[in-house]
């Protein structure tokens, strides 16, 4: 291991416990997601269905839910595509929170504003800028 | 369409590779899956593009939680980084209302092709600097220093810890920067180029880059994906094999990866580049020129 030199900065991660809850974000965000998209495709094998290409059908959350406790292979897809999506989102909450509770001040920020530059991405693209 | 198991099965299969080689690369998967959906599915490209903004996610959260459990990602590097590609990939959406693509295009081929170079004649550079410990003897910039980006991680290759001081901050920033502005003018990942910012410019290990742009490319993928989703453009029995086939191959390539010497990451990451430049360079002489290339499915 080499030796750093006297102006070089002590070399430190980040603290444990932010390493922990991304990691746990990012699994649970994953096997959450991936049990659903497999239910849903097994569903939809077993229907022996036809899909259209033209635009995907709209599925509000009280359709969706009711899908899902049908097991509905559609239903069974939103849920895991939403839950896939929320994923990396989510990610950078916990971070945010993991290191506000470390009283991080510089990250807390850092992530507050990757958080506010999604929200504000989000709301431009509602607003029809994309 | 029939929904069959054949359909389903050669759609995994696909996704497998891009995930396995979008895990080895720290990119998203999104170059192999589009052209493999448009040309040997006939799907359509919007419908195409979603399904990979999608998988982009999928690779990046098994990926990243794979590269995030062996410490290979560097935390506080990637989100100090995010900030500038989540900026990034704002103002490109903001861009595209007033710049030609065919002008952008070719600006990120000629940085494509010149980071494609120094890639490759920098490929020993990487195993080099780590047997000689030049990584971890760099001097930090203010920012490196103030934010504590420097980081460390267990080289399985070369059996062997290795830690690396960051700097280079500016220009990692910058390229970050551009990065997000090419994913949300031109709707890639920009995995490329954040790997290529953290390895070229800020003296961050190949692998420590891989792992780290691994994390970074989701949340750039779901704010897209999240626009694709209001707009109704996500056909989820598309998605779902897709995203189900780039999962399981980001999880096998995370086992290989850290196991590659980085030289032969970088040569694969050379290639991979020059054919990226080549696709926008297609595409740009068609929009401007009229000039039709053979596109490599690209």
């Amino acid at each position: 291991m080499p030796t750093p030199p006297p102006n070089s900065p002590r070399l430190h991660e980040a603290p444990a416990n932010v390493y922990k809850v991304v990691y746990s974000a990012l699994l649970w965000g994953m096997v959450g997601s991936t049990v659903l998209f497999a239910l849903g495709v097994l569903r939809a094998l077993s229907q022996h269905l036809s899909i259209s290409l033209g635009p995907a059908p709209h599925w509000g959350w009280t359709q969706t839910w009711t899908g899902l406790a049908h097991l509905d292979p559609t239903a069974l897809m939103i849920a895991a595509t939403v839950l896939l999506i929320l994923t990396p989102v989510a990610r950078v909450a916990v971070a945010f929170a993991a290191f506000a509770v470390d009283r991080d001040a510089k990250f807390t920020l850092v992530t507050g504003i990757v958080l506010a530059v999604i929200v504000l991405t989000v709301i431009l693209g509602r607003l029809g800028l994309h | 369409m029939p929904y069959t198991p054949h359909f389903v099965a050669v759609l995994f299969a696909a996704a497998v590779l891009a995930g396995f080689f979008g895990a080895l690369l720290g990119v998203g998967g999104g170059i192999f899956i589009v052209p493999a959906l448009v040309l040997m599915f006939q799907l359509p490209v919007k419908i195409a593009v979603a399904a990979s903004l999608v998988s982009v996610i999928a690779t990046s959260n098994a990926g990243g939680s794979s590269y995030v459990e062996q410490h290979i990602t560097n935390l506080r590097l990637g989100m100090f980084l995010e900030v500038f590609t989540t900026i990034g990939a704002l103002s490109g959406s903001v861009l595209a209302l007033y710049l030609r693509e065919w002008v952008m295009l070719m600006l990120f081929a000629a940085l494509l092709l010149y980071m494609s170079w120094t890639a490759y004649i920098t490929r020993h550079r990487d195993d080099q600097r780590i047997a000689s410990g030049g990584y971890g003897s760099a001097a930090p910039d203010a920012w490196s220093r103030r934010l504590e980006l420097s980081g460390r991680y267990h080289d399985q290759a070369l059996d062997r810890p290795v830690e690396y001081v960051v700097n280079g901050s500016g220009i990692g920033a910058s390229v970050s920067y551009l990065a997000g502005v090419a994913s949300g003018l031109l709707g890639v990942g920009g995995g490329v180029l954040k790997v290529s910012a953290m390895n070229r410019y800020m003296n961050v290990p190949m692998k420590a880059a891989v792992g780290t742009s691994k994390m970074m490319i989701g949340v750039t993928a779901a704010v897209g994906s999240i626009l694709f989703y209001l707009a109704g453009l996500i056909h989820f029995y598309i998605v779902a094999p897709v995203a189900l086939g780039t999962t399981a191959g980001a999880t096998v390539g995370t086992l290989v990866m850290n196991r590659l010497r980085s030289v032969v990451l970088k040569r694969i990451f050379a290639v991979l580049m020059l054919y990226l430049a080549y696709g926008m360079l297609v595409k740009a002489l068609a929009l401007r020129f009229h000039i039709l290339l053979p596109s490599l499915g690209s």
